[in-house]
């Protein structure tokens, strides 16, 4: 009892020891000492647990931040990062609150009642709607007070989430889709493995060759997915929506002649539908060698290594159609509310979030792609060639998924369609038009 | 003298409403908060225009127009919802019935029986949901079963069926517990009476037994088409409202332009519920008419 009362007396000792030696540097009217844990990530999981001390400023300011919680991982990432911040900004406290279950849903709430988060995720999906409704803060004084600039940032991330000419949110990571293929099916059919210079041709005589339908292996995913078909759309010269999103381009020639190319894949046989084989994911089907072929995101890397490890696979950029490459971008970016009463304070937080030091750590973490360009020649990437491949997609004829304030109109509607020709057959150019007006109907009513 | 015990009378009469009122008053809070007031807020949003992210405007008449000749509305959610109910209520009704009075026999195990039967109910409606999708999965244990190749919830034909099975499945545990109950309360005397008459099982079960399980059959019948118009759980779970809006009912479409939707249309879902929640007021008033109106006073 004695020898732990004179250790921790010792101890206190020597923290006040410590505390003196630090420099009252800010004039503020009085400092208090505080123990701030810094977890420091290796790759993926917290290693290693740093105890800092640092002066913290009795006047400080409160920011929320809100986003949803994809997995544990991505959590501790954030929050290490959120440490950094606080250890940098001692006059910022962040209460990171993420919303698990419906994220859109509680937020739509909290926007309804101006109770939204200071800083908070924005999918590119959603953003036309905020930024209509004008309940986002522009952004562009904050960057060039800060001497931040959208040059910085990869051109097709950044664009989306401008509006009216005005930057409201700042990508914090994307993701593209590439072509997995399974090396062992490709092989085993006596198969060039894919590069990124195929085409079309190349994806369907390869699909035709890996599949074995008597073993339940097809060549190719095809799911009647609207985060999947537009990439051949795109492909083949067309476009989902116009460029000001008041009218679909659902209905055009080269979107039909795309539907049926891609369609076709399970029409003959050498594609499927995850339904088709018991599953709910094409990924899964993937990694099972149920699929010879999957378009899917750098998502899949992650759920491969820990679900299937023994799989031997790579990524190629999908294929180019006839008119050139396509590609679809997943981004989330961070915004401030206008209801923020410290918007300097979450500024600060955005731009320490997506610094050149940050976004780093979020790529050699694995979970996403970071959204600053310079990084482009990190050498994770080079080391990683499958998500080497994810990141070039974005620079390649991408455009992000993102329909306008009618989005899930045109998802609903898009995967409708392809349901509509897989399950009844129905010819493509008809679930197509049939599909298309009842976009255009959704855009009327959107007025 | 007769005035005093009168004047007392009023007095008890009066602190014993005020302690009633005492008793009700957390509850009453609570109704006028989350429900009355909830209720008359839904019918004002059902004449506006409202996204959330923009206050409520007003917008008279529009909403209700553009759902009577929504399409989605009105060629799936309504007679997908009516279609469910005129299934699913007498299914069950039934099968819970038939339960309800085979455990009341003197079956050996009857009490593990019961237990198995109420199991499905006191389960989350999500864990059977998930648990439904697999079993119906296309390579799931009902088509490896039956030696089948159908996709179950895939496929349009079929999907809204095994949604129906699915809930037939959890709610007749609690109503085959609420008939056993009925039926236990019914007097022996009453079927020895019958049985000195000459009546069979069945006679006896027919005239006996139903006419004396009116009350309990009202109850059950209202909390299922009640529930069945409801039903949107196992929908959200199971089918998202597919494949091709086969699975739309009511409750979900007001889901999904409240919520889901990337343009909100909360006046619109706003509609949507007062149309549900006038459907199930006139058909419970009806069905009270019905089962309570024929034969003897209950």
């Amino acid at each position: 009892m004695k020898k732990i009362l004179t250790a921790l007396s010792l101890l206190l000792l020597a923290g006040l020891v410590l505390s003196a030696c630090q420099p009252a540097a800010q004039p503020t009217p009085e400092t208090i000492v505080q123990t701030v844990e810094v977890p420091v990530t290796q790759e993926v999981i917290v290693t290693e647990v740093v105890t800092q001390e640092v002066e913290v400023p009795a006047e400080r300011v409160e920011i929320r931040l809100s986003g949803w919680a994809a997995n544990p991982q991505e959590t501790a990432l954030l929050e290490s990062l959120l440490y950094k911040f606080n250890v940098a900004n001692p006059d910022i406290v962040v209460k990171y609150e993420p919303i698990t279950g419906d994220y859109w849903q509680a937020i739509n709430t909290m926007v309804a009642t101006g109770e939204e988060p200071d800083v908070y995720y924005m999918d590119i999906f959603q953003f036309p709607a905020f930024a209509q409704n004008q309940v986002l803060l522009p952004l562009d004084d904050y960057m060039a007070e800060s001497g931040v600039s959208r040059e910085e940032f990869i051109p097709a991330l950044i664009d989306a989430f401008t509006f009216e000419g005005a930057t409201y949110g700042i990508p914090k990571d994307f993701n593209t889709l590439g072509l997995f293929y399974n090396r062992d099916l490709f092989a085993a059919a006596g198969l060039d493995e894919p590069t990124d210079d195929w085409t079309w041709d190349e994806l369907r005589a390869a699909a035709e060759a890996t599949t074995d339908s008597a073993n339940n292996i097809y060549g190719f995913g095809v799911p009647a997915d609207p985060g999947r078909f537009p990439v051949f759309v795109f492909q083949n010269g067309g476009r989902i929506m116009s460029e000001d999103f008041s009218d679909t381009l659902l209905d055009s020639a080269e979107a039909v002649a795309a539907a049926e190319f891609y369609t076709n894949f399970r029409k003959d046989s050498v594609g499927a539908i995850p339904g088709d084989l018991g599953e709910g994911w094409q990924g899964t089907l993937f990694g099972k060698g149920q699929l010879a072929m999957v378009y899917e995101g750098g998502w899949l890397i992650p759920y491969l290594k820990e679900q299937f490890p023994d799989i031997n696979y790579g990524v190629v950029n999908p294929p180019a159609g006839p008119a050139g490459e396509g590609n679809l971008i997943f981004t989330v970016a961070y915004v401030i509310s206008p209801n923020s009463k410290n918007p300097e304070a979450a500024w600060r937080l955005i731009e320490f979030l997506t610094n050149e030091e940050s976004q780093t750590a979020v790529l050699t973490s694995g979970f996403a792609l970071p959204s600053r360009i310079s990084l482009q020649e990190h050498e994770y990437l080079a080391n990683n060639p499958a998500s080497a491949a994810i990141f070039r997609g974005a620079l390649t004829g991408a455009h992000p998924f993102m329909w306008g304030i009618v989005g899930s109109d045109v998802n609903d509607q898009m995967g409708k369609a392809l349901e509509r020709v897989y399950v009844e057959d129905q010819p493509v150019a008809e679930a197509l038009a049939e599909a298309a007006e009842a976009i255009r109907n959704a855009i009327q009513q959107s007025q | 003298m007769a005035a005093i015990p009168g004047a007392r009378t009023k007095r008890r009469k009066r602190s014993e409403a005020l302690t009633a009122y005492a008793f009700l008053a957390p509850y009453l809070f609570i109704f006028t908060v989350f429900m009355l007031f909830s209720l008359i807020y839904t019918v004002y949003l059902s004449f506006t225009r409202y996204n959330l992210l923009r206050p409520p405007e007003f917008w008279g008449l529009e909403g209700w127009e553009r759902v009577l000749t929504d399409e989605l509305f009105m060629t799936k959610a309504l007679p997908n919802t009516f279609k469910y109910v005129l299934i699913v209520v007498p299914v069950q009704t039934v099968l819970s019935l038939v339960l309800a009075f085979a455990m009341d026999q003197k079956l050996r195990g009857r009490r593990l029986f019961r237990t198995i039967f109420y199991l499905p109910s006191i389960t989350s409606s999500v864990v059977i949901s998930l648990i439904f999708v697999w079993l119906f999965s296309p390579i799931g244990v009902i088509n490896q079963l039956f030696n089948l190749n159908v996709n179950w919830l895939g496929d349009q034909r079929t999907a809204f069926y095994t949604i129906m099975l699915v809930n037939i499945f959890t709610t007749s545990g609690t109503l085959m517990l609420i008939f056993l109950a009925g039926l236990q309360d019914i007097p022996v005397t009453l079927y020895e009476a019958a049985e000195i008459d000459g009546a069979n099982k069945l006679q006896s079960f027919l005239y006996v037994t139903i006419p004396l399980l009116r009350p309990v059959l009202f109850f059950v019948v209202t909390v299922g088409v009640i529930g069945g118009f409801q039903v949107f759980d196992q929908i959200f779970i199971m089918t998202e409202g597919g494949p091709v809006d086969s699975t739309t009912t009511i409750a979900y479409i007001i889901y999904k332009w409240a919520f889901r939707d990337t343009t909100i249309k909360m006046g619109q879902a706003a509609v949507a519920a007062v149309i549900l929640m006038v459907i199930i007021f006139v058909i419970t008033m009806l069905q009270r008419r019905v089962i309570e109106g024929s034969g003897t006073a209950v």
